[in-house]
């Protein structure tokens, strides 16, 4: 099909350091790539685990909420992968035929939620939305033109995430209903998640070219530090525990990772079965052979099985 | 309902304790009805007046499509952004958008502009490209497409 998003048009006047995906260097190629799998794989696997609430959030409005959030971040993961097509990568090498160890997502988007723990989604969308935020933002001084043409469409699907996260964090900690326990919850989710979270920040071997390029201009070492500044002061005046303070030293904060991060390609085990599972349909499928809900009539003529 | 959200007098000794918000509280209002409208763009939208010949006639073909949720042209709401015609080669571009990013009507409204601008006459070949930026908003649809969308109940 002829449906290609090539160029901007006459629509952007903004300069770059780099080109179209057909002008890059063999390095700069490999830094926005390596930049786009953390991006894309993020936001699908995020997507992923928040489609398990539907149907089951805890009010109509929360329940319509997650689902919602979820389609926006498949909708940002295809913009992503898009531009990675324009590498010549197709959609099954990109998703559904990828091996499990080549995601390059962060551990926090496919830890699996707690049974039916709310306060486990609310946690981790605050978690994620607001490194969403500052991660979008520093693309937004993009050298690269095709991400420079996406990021302010995200931007602008991205508020009532952090909203929506804020105002359930507010009502759990505060408590309506049963305080103790929301607040135990939150607690609890914190505690479970915040070292996951971290690994949203784990630099790959392409970290040094991405800043170099200005694929993304700010580092991921500055961007923890203002996630550290956000989210950190806004869960102690809840009144929630943190292990780390925000002005901790970097090496502090960085014993608190866990041992598989996401970003080398290495994993919790959670990961193996939600990949089986997402992939689970595209495998039943198996193109070499169409899928029949009945025998087909010229073969049932010729006896077969049917009676 | 989670646990987490669900009050459970059972569990509370001192049940008086519990707050007066529950859910036998009358209804309230969502809170959410304050929609931005976006800023829009100064060259946006684009509906094809003024056009000639063949991208007159590509122009036709898009505002003859409508968006599957809402009977509205696509080019009313605002999406096409541009049509380029060579008229030598009979090679034409479509530049156009979609509402937002997790739109499931992508591949329809893409095939649906595609085909439709391939059986223009003097058309020869058609690239749909799609741009996500300016950024889509309210603010581009047009006042038919505002009368269309109010006609449907939509408020604009």
């Amino acid at each position: 099909m002829a449906t290609e998003d090539t160029d901007t048009g006459p629509w952007s006047d903004r300069g770059f350091a780099l080109g179209g995906p057909d002008e890059l260097s063999e390095r700069e190629q490999a830094a926005v790539e390596a930049c786009l799998r953390a991006l894309a794989d993020d936001e699908f696997v995020l997507a992923e685990r928040y489609t398990e609430w539907q149907v089951r959030g805890p009010t109509l409005e929360g329940d319509l909420a997650v689902a919602n959030i979820a389609q926006d971040e498949l909708g940002h993961a295809r913009l992503w992968y898009d531009l990675l097509e324009d590498f010549g990568h197709t959609e099954p090498e990109l998703i559904w035929e990828r091996p499990p160890e080549d995601f390059r997502h962060a551990t926090l988007v496919e830890r699996p939620f707690a049974r039916g723990d709310w306060a486990d989604a609310v946690v981790r969308g605050f978690l994620y939305d607001e490194f969403e935020r500052l991660r979008l933002d520093a693309l937004a001084d993009t050298e690269y033109p095709r991400i420079a043409d996406r990021v302010g469409k995200v931007q602008g699907e991205e508020h009532y995430h952090r909203e929506h996260a804020r105002n359930w964090l507010e009502r759990l900690a505060e408590g309506r209903g049963d305080p103790d326990n929301g607040h135990r919850r939150v607690q609890e989710a914190i505690d479970r998640l915040f070292p996951h979270a971290l690994t949203l920040f784990v630099p790959t071997a392409y970290e040094p070219d991405i800043v170099e390029f200005g694929v993304r201009p700010a580092p991921l070492s500055e961007l923890r530090q203002a996630w550290l500044d956000e989210v950190v002061p806004v869960l102690e005046d809840f009144g929630f525990r943190l292990p780390v303070a925000a002005d901790a030293h970097p090496e502090a904060v960085d014993t608190l990772l866990p041992t598989a991060r996401g970003r080398d390609g290495e994993h919790t085990d959670a990961w193996a079965d939600l990949h089986d599972e997402f992939t689970f349909t595209y495998r039943q499928l198996d193109r070499s052979e169409a899928p029949r809900l009945m025998v087909d009539p010229d073969d049932a003529d010729e006896g077969g099985d049917h009676p | 309902m989670s646990d987490a959200e669900r009050p459970e007098d059972g569990e509370h000794p001192d049940g008086g304790d519990l707050p007066d918000e529950t859910f036998e509280d009358e209804p309230r209002y969502c809170a959410y009805t304050d929609y931005e409208s976006g800023s829009g763009h100064p060259e946006l939208p684009r509906t094809g007046a003024g056009a000639s010949g063949i991208e007159a006639r590509v122009w036709d073909a898009l505002h003859d499509i409508e968006d599957p949720e809402m009977p509205v042209s696509i080019v009313d709401l605002g999406l096409v952004y541009g049509v380029y015609v060579d008229s030598a080669s009979g090679e034409a571009r479509v530049d156009m958008t979609l509402t937002y990013t997790g739109c499931p009507a992508r591949d329809y409204l893409l095939s649906s502009v595609e085909r439709a601008v391939e059986d223009v006459d003097g058309v020869e070949d058609v690239l749909v490209n799609l741009l996500w930026s300016p950024e889509w908003s309210v603010e581009m649809v047009t006042e038919a497409g505002r009368e269309a969308l109010r006609e449907f109940g939509v408020s604009v």
